[in-house]
């Protein structure tokens, strides 16, 4: 069996009970905010299964700054991304849970990529990664995965413009190789897919691999789901092989990659539960849902525990035809916006 | 964009000009108490929009007498004239608030121009089809002479040319829309009414309830569901805090599990992102020191708070999150209660009761105070000002 998708359903949730059960009381004595939550709401603080573990939701990290160390252990801050205006969530990091959260990433994706490190094509810019201190959702991406490459290649220039020549040479050079393709899933479609659609390109990516993220929003509105982008990458740049990874800022460790049937698979150390988006009790397989995704690794902050706002189903568990064991899925989405009528704003939509 | 609804097929400023050469009438003038008997009829009838239903009952011929009696006895003696040209910036939330304050303005006799929400709604625009076909008919020319209707986006030269055409304007909407908007200058005569953000509450005696049999327990509910959803929890009369007075908690207890099933009868449509808002809310809340517990349910949320600060008044997000707070005595009350308070809607308590508690208020906050099932009614005095009296002048023989 391939670790970590090797544990089976059992063995699985009674090891990662035990570590979310010890985060829970470790981060009641740790984070204050954490404790009041719990405390006032009635939490149980040793759950018996996994669905009774209390989940915070997501949003809650852009409203508090919520961490289990103190300022001096920090060694990192996480941005989630937003855009202009909007609040973004603040993940704190120390120098442990960092390790692991690098540590882990490997691990999910050695399945995939193997224990050599590949030539690398980023297809994003280098500037996203300007400020070390704090990294946006983007740039601690890009570094997370940048351990599994060498010889690192960055496809877009500063203005976003397609690097075609340094590109042609990069892929030249590396021809014959398996070469490890990096980036994410709205920045590929529109400054390298229509870029090369548009100038009308040839590239040949050859033997490579594409693991992309970040969700499907904007491309959902332009009707591309995850078959056609596939299709297309494969036709416009000979890109074989693609993964896509659903993960999020806030849960460190929560990387799901999709596997060779294309489902998002669940590894030892991280778990989804999809709740009933009205009352939040857990739903059957096969039922669509709120994600909550569960990890071992979040001790740094109280995060080991979150309820989304994505929609997905679990598809089955320990039975994928891919041969991996855990629970696969799949994600629809974001839960449409609430829109109720506050007494605020005679001119709400307006520009200042 | 400016469109301009009423008039049609002519430029704002051209409107504007002709507006401004039609003479104002007297206030209760005949053709718009036609006018306004039209409108109530056929508001009467959108049964599927409760608001509307509401606004066409407000409207109806009884209402408009009494309203016409109080005026004219509050002013024998006087001579009263409109003020003019009433400018009324409406909100985006409440459909029908902008309705209100034009039928007032018109029963003073005033000339209006009404800026509605360029946010696209689905009651506005029923609504403003009635209106339009009202506004066109031959017998409401005069009325409709003297009415502008129009929506535009941000653009702040068209607020300033309006502004400085009126002789009063109205400002409903969000303290910070006040701001912006009051930073447009007025004409030197012209008076302003603003209605910003305001919070409400609801106060109940559960030594009083524990006495309500279930019909009556039924009945309150379906007044206090009204009160609360009617605008998901977001009206600025919507109770979002309930104080406790009294000390039945089998009562409290009982109040709650019946109104859960109230709501789910009467199928309130609950949302995933309402639902994940409220979760988020009160966890946040939680790490404050006010609050003392917190219980998530399905239909509605409670947070139990020992203080009401300023910032959690800030941070209700509506769509069924109740805060409770506790008193021994109504007058009790009045230490939490701020300038921002606006209505209280009450039950089990008598008249002198009230009339002491809004005694021991020292802060300028409480302007309603209405039997639970009234929070949400329109009254002509709002905010604790007569619309009436704003929108007239004396003129003063001696």
């Amino acid at each position: 069996m391939i670790a970590p998708y090797h544990l089976e359903r059992e063995q699985k949730s009674a090891q990662l009970l035990d570590k979310l059960n010890d985060l829970t009381k470790w981060h009641i004595e740790k984070c204050s905010d954490y404790k009041a939550m719990l405390e006032k709401s009635g939490s149980v603080e040793q759950a018996n299964s996994l669905e009774e573990v209390p989940y915070l939701p997501v949003q809650l990290f852009k409203l508090l700054d919520l961490k289990s160390i103190s300022q001096e252990d920090v060694v990192k801050v996480l941005t989630s991304s937003g855009t202009t205006g909007q609040q973004v969530s603040k993940i704190y990091l120390d120098k442990e849970t960092s390790v692991s959260q690098t540590k882990t990433l490997v691990e999910v994706m050695k399945p995939l990529l193997g224990s050599k490190r590949l030539p690398m094509i980023i297809l994003d810019t280098k500037s996203v990664l300007k400020d070390r201190k704090s990294f946006s959702a983007r740039g601690a991406g890009i570094l997370g995965f940048s351990n599994f490459g060498r010889k690192h290649f960055y496809a877009l220039n500063d203005d976003m413009s397609l690097d075609v020549e340094g590109l042609q040479a990069y892929l030249k050079e590396f021809a014959g190789q398996k070469i490890l393709l990096f980036g994410f899933t709205f920045m590929i479609w529109q400054y390298v897919y229509k870029e090369a659609v548009s100038h009308g390109l040839g590239i040949d990516f050859g033997d490579s691999i594409l693991i992309h993220g970040g969700g499907w929003k904007k491309l959902k509105d332009e009707a591309v789901d995850s078959l056609t982008f596939n299709r297309l990458l494969h036709e416009q740049l000979g890109i074989r092989e693609v993964h896509n990874y659903y993960g999020m800022v806030e849960q460190v460790g929560s990387i799901f990659v999709e596997c060779s049937m294309g489902h998002l698979h669940t590894p030892s150390y991280a778990d989804v539960i999809i709740r009933n988006p009205i009352t939040f009790e857990p739903v059957a397989y096969g039922e669509q849902g709120l994600i909550q995704v569960l990890s071992e690794l979040p001790k740094s902050y109280p995060g080991h525990s979150l309820l989304t706002e994505d929609l997905g189903t679990i598809h089955g568990e320990d039975n994928c035809p891919c041969g991996w064991k855990g629970k696969y899925f799949s994600v629809a989405g974001r839960i449409p916006k609430a829109e109720l009528r506050g007494c605020s704003d005679t001119f709400q939509g307006g520009t200042k | 964009m400016m469109k301009l609804f009423w008039p049609k097929n002519i430029e704002i400023e051209v409107a504007i000009e002709q507006l401004s050469s039609n003479q104002p009438n007297q206030p209760f003038d005949q053709e718009v108490e036609a006018f306004t008997q039209s409108l109530s009829k056929r508001f009467l009838r959108m049964r599927e929009l409760p608001e509307v239903v509401a606004l066409g009952y407000w409207l109806r011929k009884a209402n408009i007498k009494e309203m016409q009696t109080a005026f004219e006895q509050g002013t024998v003696q006087k001579i009263i004239r409109s003020r003019g040209t009433v400018f009324h910036i409406a909100p985006s939330n409440v459909d029908t608030i902008f309705v209100y304050s034009w039928m007032l303005s018109l029963l003073a006799g005033n000339r209006n121009v009404i800026r509605i929400s360029s946010k696209e709604q689905n009651g506005l625009n029923v609504l403003l089809q009635i209106i339009i076909e009202e506004l066109a008919r031959t017998e409401f020319q005069k009325i409709a002479k003297q009415t502008i209707i129009c929506t535009y986006g941000h653009e702040e030269n068209t607020t300033a040319v309006l502004s400085a055409a009126c002789q009063t304007r109205v400002i409903w909407g969000g303290d910070e829309t006040i701001s912006s908007i009051r930073e447009i200058p007025l004409a030197p005569l012209a008076n302003e009414l603003a209605f910003p953000d305001r919070f409400s509450l609801a106060v109940l005696n559960s030594d009083v309830l524990s006495k309500l049999d279930e019909v009556q327990l039924d009945s309150l509910l379906e007044q206090f569901y009204n009160d609360v959803f009617w605008f998901d929890q977001m009206a600025c009369s919507s109770p979002r805090l309930i104080a406790w007075c009294g000390d039945n908690q089998q009562a409290v207890n009982r109040f709650w599990k019946a109104f859960a099933q109230k709501i789910q009868q009467k199928q309130y449509e609950l949302m995933a992102a309402t639902q994940v808002l409220k979760y988020t809310t009160t966890l946040m809340l939680a790490t404050e020191s006010n609050v003392e517990n917190l219980k998530n349910g399905t239909y509605f949320s409670r947070v139990t708070l020992s203080n009401v600060p300023v910032d959690v008044r800030e941070r209700h997000c509506g769509g069924g999150l109740f805060y409770e707070y506790n008193v021994d005595k109504l007058e009790e009350l009045a230490d939490v209660l701020i300038d921002k308070d606006q209505t209280i809607a009450y039950f089990g308590f008598k008249r002198e009761e009230l009339e002491s508690l809004v005694e021991a208020i020292s802060t300028r906050g409480i302007d309603r105070i209405v039997p639970i099932g009234k929070a949400l009614d329109f009254n002509g005095v709002w905010d604790g000002q007569s619309f009436l009296t704003s929108f007239t002048r004396e003129v003063v023989i001696i």
